[in-house]
């Protein structure tokens, strides 16, 4: 089986670089009308089909990897490495992207997944989808390279097959981390490509903004499994590292957010280049920018140039990025330089007080934010070469920078919103601002007396305090906003039709279901916004606990019921079981768990947490005391963390209504036909 | 049985690849007429939009109506040319 | 026996009750500055926040850090002390010293030119008026208009 997948990753290189080579040279041919021998149409089928063959074939050499994880087969170092007898099935298929080489497996068959749908869908556009597969290819090139020379999955270990496996990472035997990594990757793995439309649509000088229509849903879809990839991460990181937080501004978080940060600006900034045609030129350079990040991303986080907690091993790799990069750049330097003049648009806005300066400063911000990120993981490199030493840069320096700088964006997304296309004029603008502003304003002076105190930033070092007063009453400013637009949306279609105001919004979110699948997108964020400012105050205790011992945090009181130990092929575990109190009544029983698993020799602790949505009580047994043999129980209360959760299931939701077609394009064939057969038009009018 | 594997994936990706196509799929470049009408699409949407807007109190009337005249224009001057095109069907017109 | 226990209990409380009030500066203190400092093991992590078992730094320097507090060092005093000791990456974020203050002042002068940038942008792009355009009024153009109405109205 080694040797079949070694062997199938050999044809998919094959096939990629035919795919890239016949590709580029029928394009060639298509565009100088030159022919060869064969015709180029012919030809780029067969690069084709070549591109959707690579994915079959990368998909055998994945399903070898797995097979020799379900299998024991020791004989794959790899496998020995990560796996071993007793870990159960669902981390052995894990195995797969916990180390190095089979993470870039996946990538490569995430790419040549993505890469297949592309080609088989090609009819869209065949062109446009021709130029897009052959960018597409040479990525996946890059890709197969690595896994064919640089970091091979199928290397054989040198000696005697081992009897058993060194075992996946403790850390990462845990359900969302067989869900967080392939929701990343297909991420990071996604944003090609958009990319390769965008790169091909500019070597083509392509006509129109249609491509964009074309990748949208391609971008948003991409989008959406980042955005979960990344909270699947924070929740793991809550859930697993039992460090009482979910975000600790580790290079490889922040690598994360980059691609998101400006992922985000392209999702906002193409609405102006397919509505008005404008900023094209930044849009190119956004989507650009974007794919290049998930690459410096991997980058960072495989080749030691910055320290991180994720363990991936570092090796020679980082070179193959940096090359990668470098060609990767030169490439969209070059297309960029030779049809820049293909991107030229005269623009101009109606008015300062528009929708699209209030995309403008959306995306500035966005940018700013991810430049903060990375200037903030890069500093310490930077620090090195400048005045010889490291600094750290790490969670308080993020906390005075960019956290100012997700108040404004939040300040944005309320205001964008009730911005109308071209100009708005002042008059609604001072009738829409109004609710928004008490409503945020009366915010303000409720939570004071519930313990939110902006003015400790005066008093103390400490500002969490002060922007969570600000995120708070902004907060519910945006969702005043965003409701009060559902609702007059929705008056205007009463109006028409005659239906209740609630079927009437329902109606309005189906007819464009992008602007109002965004505004709950929106929603979601503000409450992830909440959530996380929740962060400033935070409590927590720690205590060595003896049977029926007890102490208070906040509302709770915790007693100590019992502790003990157990164990299991898998790993040895100690326990305490705790009651939880409020008000004298017993709540709930947590029990926190220390786990050693056998074949690392690695502890990990397991998280017992009542959430709420006021708060999370968080408890984890932090070790045994060494004099008394008790347990060290330390708790924290984190307000408002289940907000994060539920804000993140709301982005989902709305990003899914933003994927669904529009009913008004429905409605607008329906029209057209109307015009060929009025008596059509009645019934569709009785209909409505 | 790994070399019949190996022997069995090279030889499929082969014929797959190299297959004899009859109907191969043209790639044509976008006629003015498709530009057109994908441009028409835009400017209905947009003036869909304001009108949109301009009902739940966004734009002041006069704002509203030099919009609307101008999408309008440009619509118009759009769908005049699809006419023309359409009209013209047996030789159409390559961007 | 138990009552008993239960009564040597309460002096033992009260003097808890006094220490934990005069420091409750202290406290804050130490969780501040813990949250400022890293781990040294190698973890990455902030130095409160360490949590593996049988790390083998962060419980010594939590008990540094107890002591500097206790000794009535500043807040400044205990972070160069650490700094000294274990070397500039034990902060969490740099200092405003020398080439440190980049770190700092970099991200917002970004911000803001880009700020700045964006309004002139605005502006440039800007028209005055929104001129009322010249409508064509012969009769197809008049038709044709009154049609593209009607297919976008609401």
């Amino acid at each position: 089986m080694p040797a079949f997948g070694s062997f199938s990753l050999l044809i998919a290189l094959v096939l990629s670089g035919y795919n890239l080579l016949a590709g580029a040279v029928a394009l060639r041919q298509l565009a100088t009308g030159r022919r060869g021998w064969i015709s180029p149409e012919k030809l780029a089928e067969t690069a084709r089909r070549a591109g959707i063959a690579s994915f079959f074939t990368t998909a055998c050499a994945a399903f070898a990897l797995v097979w020799a994880a379900f299998t024991n087969d020791f004989s794959v170092a790899y496998i020995t490495e990560h796996s071993n007898r007793a870990l159960p099935a669902a981390y052995k298929f894990a195995a797969l992207w916990s180390g190095q080489e089979g993470s870039l497996l996946l990538w490569a068959f995430l790419l040549s997944a993505y890469g297949f749908v592309l080609r088989v869908r090609h009819k869209v556009d065949v062109k446009l989808t021709a130029y897009a597969s052959t960018i597409l290819a040479g990525i996946q090139v890059f890709f197969l390279l690595l896994v064919n020379v640089a970091a091979t999955p199928f290397s054989l270990v040198t000696g005697a097959i081992p009897a058993d496996g060194n075992g996946l990472n403790p850390l990462l035997q845990y359900p969302e981390m067989v869900i967080h990594p392939p929701m990343l990757y297909l991420g990071y793995v996604g944003f090609s490509v958009p990319f390769a439309f965008a790169l091909g649509a500019l070597m083509m000088r392509y006509p129109g903004e249609k491509w964009i229509h074309i990748t949208r849903r391609w971008t948003m879809v991409t989008w959406l499994f980042l955005t979960v990839g990344i909270f699947l991460g924070m929740h793991w990181a809550y859930s697993v590292l039992g460090w009482g937080g979910y975000w600790g501004w580790d290079p490889v978080e922040n690598a994360s957010v980059m691609p998101w940060l400006t992922g985000t600006a392209f999702l906002h900034s193409v609405m102006m280049q397919e509505k008005r045609g404008m900023m094209k030129s930044w849009n190119v350079w956004l989507i650009f920018s974007t794919f290049m990040l998930a690459i410096l991303g991997t980058l960072l986080t495989r080749s030691g140039l910055v320290s991180s907690v994720h363990a991936f091993a570092q090796s020679a790799i980082g070179t193959w990025f940096w090359v990668f990069l470098v060609i990767v750049l030169a490439v969209c330097l070059f297309t960029y330089v030779l049809n820049r003049d293909h991107l030229k648009t005269e623009h101009k806005l109606e008015s300062l007080v528009s929708r699209e300066s209030s995309f403008l400063f959306n995306n500035l911000v966005l940018l700013a934010a991810c430049f903060t990120v990375l200037w903030g993981t890069l500093f310490p490199v930077l620090s090195e070469y400048v005045q010889g030493n490291r600094v750290t840069v790490s969670a308080p320096f993020y906390n005075r920078v960019a956290v100012p700088i997700g108040v404004f964006l939040l300040f944005l997304t309320g205001i964008g919103p009730l911005l109308a296309w071209r100009s708005t004029s002042m008059r609604s603008i001072r009738k829409n601002f109004v609710l928004p502003g008490i409503v945020g304003l009366l915010v303000a002076i409720a939570i004071i007396p519930l313990g939110v105190h902006p003015w400790t930033i005066f008093t103390t070092d400490e500002q969490g305090g002060f922007y969570a007063w600000i995120t708070f009453a902004m907060a519910a400013a945006v969702i005043t906003a965003i409701f009060a637009e559902f609702w007059r949306g929705g008056k205007v279609i009463q109006q028409k039709s005659g239906q209740n105001l609630l079927t009437s919004m329902v109606q309005l979110t189906r007819r464009n279901t992008r602007r109002y699948g965004g505004y709950i997108v929106h929603f979601g964020i503000v409450l992830i916004f909440i959530g996380i400012s929740g962060q400033a105050f935070n409590q927590s205790h720690e205590q060595t606990m003896n049977y029926k011992q007890s102490f208070m945090l906040g509302p709770y009181t915790i007693e100590c019921l019992d502790y003990s130990q157990d164990s299991n092929p898998n790993y040895d575990t100690e326990f305490a079981l705790l009651n939880v109190y409020r008000g004298g009544h017993l709540v709930t029983q947590l029990s926190p768990e220390l786990r050693v698993y056998a074949a690392s020799q690695q502890p990990s602790t397991i998280v017992a947490n009542h959430s709420t949505l006021a708060w999370d009580l968080y408890v984890i047994y932090a070790g045994k005391d060494p004099g008394t043999g008790q347990p060290v129980i330390k708790a924290f209360l984190n307000p408002l963390v289940a907000w994060i959760w539920i804000g993140l299931i709301v982005t989902i939701i709305g990003t899914g209504i933003a994927l669904a077609p529009n009913l008004s394009a429905a409605i607008a064939a329906q029209r057209h036909r109307a015009v060929v057969a009025p008596e059509v038009v009645a019934a569709g009018k009785a209909g409505d | 049985m790994t070399t019949l594997a190996c022997g069995l994936l090279m030889i499929g990706a082969f014929f797959y690849v190299f297959w004899p196509e009859r109907n191969v799929e043209a790639q044509h470049s976008k006629t003015r007429l498709e530009y057109l009408r994908e441009r028409r699409e835009v400017l209905y949407d947009n003036l869909r939009d304001l009108n949109f807007e301009y009902r739940s109190g966004k734009y002041p009337e006069e704002d509203y109506a030099a919009q609307r005249a101008t999408l309008e224009n440009e619509a118009a001057e759009t769908v005049a040319e699809i006419e023309l095109l359409e009209s013209d069907a047996f030789a159409p017109q390559h961007s | 026996m138990r009552r008993l226990s239960r009564l040597a209990l309460l002096p033992l409380l009260v003097v808890l009750g006094v220490v934990t009030l005069g420091s409750a500066d202290t406290e804050a203190r130490y969780n501040d500055l813990g949250h400022k400092m890293m781990c040294v093991c190698g973890c990455s992590e902030i130095l409160i926040e360490c949590n593996h078992v049988g790390c083998p730094d962060s419980d010594r320097m939590l008990g540094e850090l107890k002591a500097a507090i206790a000794s009535g060092d500043t807040n400044d005093a205990v972070l160069e002390a650490f700094q000294e000791k274990y070397g500039p990456t034990v902060l969490a974020a740099p200092l405003l010293t020398r080439f440190n203050i980049v770190a700092w002042v970099v991200p917002p002068t970004v911000l803001v030119l880009g700020l700045a940038g964006t309004f002139m942008l605005v502006k440039k792009w800007r028209l005055r008026t929104v001129a009322m355009p010249a409508v064509a009024d012969d009769p197809a153009s008049v038709e044709l208009r009154a049609r593209i109405r009607k297919e976008t109205e609401l």
